[in-house]
């Protein structure tokens, strides 16, 4: 059984756990980020994905992600927080996911990072459709 | 409930908060180099927090444990000696070593150890990401020798809530290098960056706890490099900020791998991060030698 003195010790740490998250908030001290640009979208691609030479990128309306294709896979970064998570997903799977209200969500089969929302103007292009 | 009567956790918790409150405000002021997003620092906390109740919760089998063999010890180590304590802290700085580079070797400690890595940050809230699985994957069987050898566990309990206060300090980005000689023989906040970060050159590099010399020993010493800041984080980062993805995503990741290939189990279970029977993912190391040839590539690339 949990002591007095225990219960009252993480009480109080939740109390500072709270303060300090305030704190950081009002510091206003994250990463400045800039919204993703095709440019700065290919270098984070090439940073992630090294040996996967990019094809063509879908840079989200909002800058906060963007898709890419590359051969059979289609290569998703997302924006978290103020950096950015990314996945590989096969081509096919992109293709075919929900396109709502100008937003593609992707699954990522991942438990760690299990779905991709990016904005985007329209799904899928037209060109690589079929 | 088993819980040492001196805890130096504890007792630095308020050492803790006074030093996050320090960073964030001299950051915030320009002062000192530091960046804290609100909800990794929430979850960084949180988990700090959450690894207090589960030491105090799962960590009695642990200490039994270690009563248990401390019955059958070798020596008779007093713990009033001045020699027994320097004795102490170099087999428990060893034991460390050895405990973490598991961490980071194994893929079930791997499990309990990745939530201190899942930040893409680099601050003293990234200290306090500790794990809340640690005592149920079982990585304080490494600690064992040392009561086997004859060093009471409480003392030997102690010596790793030093270890645990003194790496606390070297989660920064705001002291940049100490003096030569300390790099030499201490971790410092340098050494830990590299731990830390995700770039090929830095991965499963740095695992000491007091003191940087178990890595030059065992080959696994890299120093931070001007020439490569650290990206901080895991290789794939998480793409979440939900507390209980956060410290069970790796565990749920290893079931849901052994229910689909159960004739694989040992090497989902034990084998390195990122090992799969059809080599589809990568391990640190895969991901390293890739990195080493690309590298080498480049001269010929740029001559032709």
């Amino acid at each position: 059984m949990l002591s007095h003195a225990f219960v009252i010790q993480v009480a109080a740490s939740g109390a500072a756990v709270a303060a300090l998250v305030g704190l950081a908030a009002w510091a206003r001290i994250a990463r400045p980020l800039d919204p993703l640009s095709e440019q700065s979208a290919r270098r984070h691609f090439a940073e992630e994905f090294p040996d996967h030479p990019i094809e063509q990128v879908w840079v989200a309306v909002d800058g906060a992600g963007a898709l890419a294709k590359s051969g059979a896979s289609a290569l998703v970064l997302c924006r978290l927080g103020d950096g950015y998570v990314a996945r590989q997903v096969p081509w096919g799977q992109a293709l075919a996911a929900t396109f709502r209200d100008g937003r593609i969500t992707l699954a990522l089969g991942d438990v760690a990072a299990p779905k991709a929302v990016i904005s985007l103007a329209a799904w899928p292009p037209k060109d690589l459709a079929a | 409930m088993i819980k040492s009567a001196f805890d130096p956790v504890t007792l630095a918790t308020p050492f803790f908060i006074l030093t996050v409150i320090l960073e964030i405000v001299l950051a915030r002021l320009g002062k000192a180099e530091a960046r804290y997003e609100v909800r990794d620092t929430a979850v960084s906390l949180a988990m700090g927090l959450g690894s207090t109740i589960a030491g105090v919760l799962l960590g009695g089998a642990a200490f039994a444990t270690s009563l248990w063999v401390y019955q059958h010890r070798l020596f008779d180590i007093p713990m009033t000696a001045l020699w027994a304590w320097a004795l102490v802290f170099l087999a428990e700085d060893l034991a460390y070593y050895w405990f973490h580079r598991l961490s980071h070797e194994r893929r079930i400690w791997w499990a309990a150890h990745v939530n201190h890595h899942s930040s893409q940050h680099y601050n003293l809230s990234t200290a306090l990401r500790q794990t809340w699985t640690g005592d149920i994957a079982g990585t304080w069987v490494v600690y064992l020798p040392l009561s086997l050898l004859g060093f009471p566990p409480a003392m030997v309990a102690i010596q790793k809530g030093i270890s645990l206060v003194y790496q606390y300090w070297i989660h920064t980005e705001t002291i940049r290098k100490t003096p030569r000689w300390f790099e030499a023989v201490f971790n410092t906040p340098s050494h830990h960056r590299v731990h830390h970060a995700r770039n090929p050159r830095y991965l499963d590099r740095n695992y000491a706890g007091i003191l940087i010399i178990w890595d030059r020993l065992f080959g696994t010493f890299q120093p931070e490099l001007d020439e490569e800041p650290c990206r901080y984080g895991l290789v794939k980062n998480l793409g979440t900020f939900n507390i209980l993805r956060v410290a069970f995503h790796e565990w749920i990741a290893i079931g849901q791998d052994v229910v689909r290939q159960p004739c694989h189990v040992l090497g989902w279970i034990f084998g390195p991060p990122g090992w799969s029977p059809d080599g589809s993912r990568e391990t640190s190391r895969q991901i390293k030698a890739r990195w080493a040839a690309g590298r080498a590539a480049e001269p010929e690339q740029r001559a032709a």
